[in-house]
């Protein structure tokens, strides 16, 4: 289980450099999106970017304290049967697209 | 005689459609206010908390509209919750017979329409955050303040 997360973590934190590859759109949800699919996450794209983006809010105001909590809550957002790599995906996906002044709160979480 | 009979006839018909719409107007165990909101004894910073961590879209629109309102209309809707909270099943019921019945019966929602929609108007919102409300703080400021 820890090796799991922990290949989960560092795959979300290398992912920027496939999205840098890819054309610059002025609208990030839709960008967001996009990534999402790659992971096999579904669902309303208005949805997934305010998940994001409440993701990101709760690192800013401290009612998620680091990357376990806020995957954790990620993971509750996403449709059953959905996998704890997918809810790290999502978190570092919203992180690079919403805050990524908050990365390094997912490169601690590969140093725990 | 014939020709009474069915005047009598037709005035039970008539009292028998009448009643079923004055019926509609009462409230009943789940309308306006779900069972689960009539039930719960979760304090509301209980409930708040867990509809942040499991309606979280649904709970941040809330807020924005809470924090677009007046300081004076904000702390009236607080204290009306609270106060709505502080009632137990009985008289929870009742207000809510009263607010059905009467749409004048609340003051709050001449100063803002939505004012309880976190509480009152999604019954899957209030299922899902009162089968976790228990395992919250009961007393939690930050659930206003975001």
């Amino acid at each position: 289980m820890k090796g799991i997360r922990l290949a989960s973590v560092a795959a979300a934190a290398i992912a920027p450099a496939l999205v840098l590859a890819a054309p610059a759109y002025a609208d990030p949800d839709t960008d967001f999106s996009n990534e999402l699919h790659t992971y096999g996450i579904y669902g309303g794209k208005d949805y997934n970017a305010w998940i994001g983006k409440i993701t990101c809010k709760r690192l800013y105001n401290g009612l998620d304290q680091d990357a376990d909590k806020s995957a954790k809550f990620v993971f509750l957002q996403l449709p059953k049967g959905s996998t704890t790599e997918q809810a790290w995906q999502f978190l570092g996906a919203s992180l690079r697209y919403y805050c990524p002044d908050k990365l390094p709160v997912l490169e601690a979480a590969t140093h725990q | 005689m014939w020709i009474k009979a069915s005047i009598a006839a037709a005035v039970v018909s008539v009292a028998a459609t009448a009643l079923p719409a004055v019926a509609s107007a009462d409230a009943s165990d789940d309308y306006p206010i779900p069972n689960r909101i009539l039930k719960t004894t979760c304090t509301v910073d209980q409930y708040m908390a867990a509809v942040r961590d499991v309606e979280p879209v649904y709970y941040e629109r809330y807020m924005t509209d809470y924090k677009n309102r007046p300081v004076d209309v904000q702390d009236a809707a607080r204290d009306r919750i609270y106060w709505f909270f502080s009632l137990d099943y009985a008289g929870r019921r009742q207000y809510s017979e009263d607010t059905a019945t009467n749409v004048y019966y609340e003051q709050m929602a001449t100063h803002w329409g939505n004012w309880a929609k976190l509480f009152f108007n999604n019954k899957g919102v209030a299922a899902h955050g009162t089968d976790i409300c228990m395992s919250y703080p009961p007393n939690d400021p930050t659930v206003w303040n975001w």
